[in-house]
């Protein structure tokens, strides 16, 4: 049996068993030519379907990381001028292209956003290691996701050279029956 | 009558070289992927740039500097130190990229040659 040196699988994701010899792998597939490239297309379009959602959820992780780096921004900000007991005046958005002027002063706490219409109040402290822990496993996230892409993307690579293979196995077939067949008339 | 030979190119694909094709594939996709974030970081210190040259320019004291998704009144100097701080860590991050560049590109060369010498017209490296 061919098989590959890497994993089997990863994470839900099945390997394409690397091909030493295409007339091997057809007979003990059992398969003729049509029937093992439509078996490797349908595999193709399957390991396609998976991209398509592991790219959505690299976007949406690569969009969350500066947003939780923005807010640690603003929390170490109001630490920060809390020592020195000044206000912080700051101009924010109540609707699109109106603002509003806040005076802030000596902020003990602040607000975290948790999602689904919760808002919890955190001490400074609190919320900056809160929102490093969110960092830190959005990050670890993202380059679990980033190995899986990878991973994904060698089967696919693996699959197209399998078809190739195939497929050129095929046309060199022809092509010796045809010569075959030819020099066995004449 | 004797037919011509088969012309169909016989070489077979070793293990290696699926291993060969396939990283060659991964760095392929890391260079587009890097093309993007250090087009990206240019943009960034070009809008450093422009923000420290306006910043030269005004005269009032008190400037709005955007801090996450509001802006804070900041006196000006601070602003010029952090906008400096920004900058380093831009260039800096820049420099780790065009070097990381670099190393890529060279890596995919080798790996064309070596692709190139075994499969000669049966492979297409190149970018369509």
């Amino acid at each position: 049996m061919s098989t590959s040196a890497s994993a089997t699988e990863r994470r839900g994701i099945p390997a394409a068993s690397f091909v030493e010899d295409v007339q091997t792998y057809l007979s003990q597939l059992n398969l003729d030519v049509s029937s093992a490239l439509a078996h490797l297309q349908e595999r193709l379009q399957q390991y396609r379907v998976v991209e398509m959602k592991l790219l959505a959820q690299q976007r949406d992780l690569q969009a969350k990381i500066p947003d939780i780096e923005k807010c640690l921004d603003v929390v170490a900000t109001l630490q920060a001028k809390k020592g020195t007991g000044e206000a912080i005046i700051t101009d924010f958005e109540v609707s699109e292209g109106i603002y509003s002027r806040a005076r802030l002063e000596d902020a003990d706490s602040v607000c975290l956003w948790l999602g689904a219409n919760v808002m919890l109040e955190y001490s400074c402290d609190e919320a900056t290691t809160l929102l490093q822990k969110n960092l830190e496993n959005a990050k670890a996230s993202l380059e679990v996701l980033v190995a899986d892409l990878q991973f994904l993307r060698d089967q696919v690579t693996i699959t197209q050279v399998t078809i190739a293979r195939v497929y050129n196995w095929d046309v060199h077939q022809r092509r010796l029956r045809q010569a075959a067949a030819a020099t066995s008339v004449s | 009558m004797q037919q011509a030979g088969s012309s169909a190119s016989e070489t077979e694909v070793t293990w290696e070289d699926q291993q060969n094709i396939n990283k060659f594939g991964r760095l392929n996709n890391r260079l587009h992927d890097l093309d993007d974030e250090i087009k990206t970081a240019k943009e960034t210190n070009e809008n450093l740039e422009d923000a420290s040259n306006e910043l030269i320019l005004t005269d009032e004291e008190i400037v709005r500097f955007q801090i996450g998704e509001v802006f804070a009144h900041v006196p000006k100097d601070e602003v010029e130190s952090r906008i400096e701080e920004l900058q380093k860590v831009t260039s800096k991050n820049l420099e780790k990229l065009e070097e990381e560049k670099e190393t890529i590109v060279a890596q995919m060369a080798a790996l064309k040659k070596i692709l190139y010498a075994k499969f000669k017209d049966s492979i297409n490296l190149e970018e369509d």
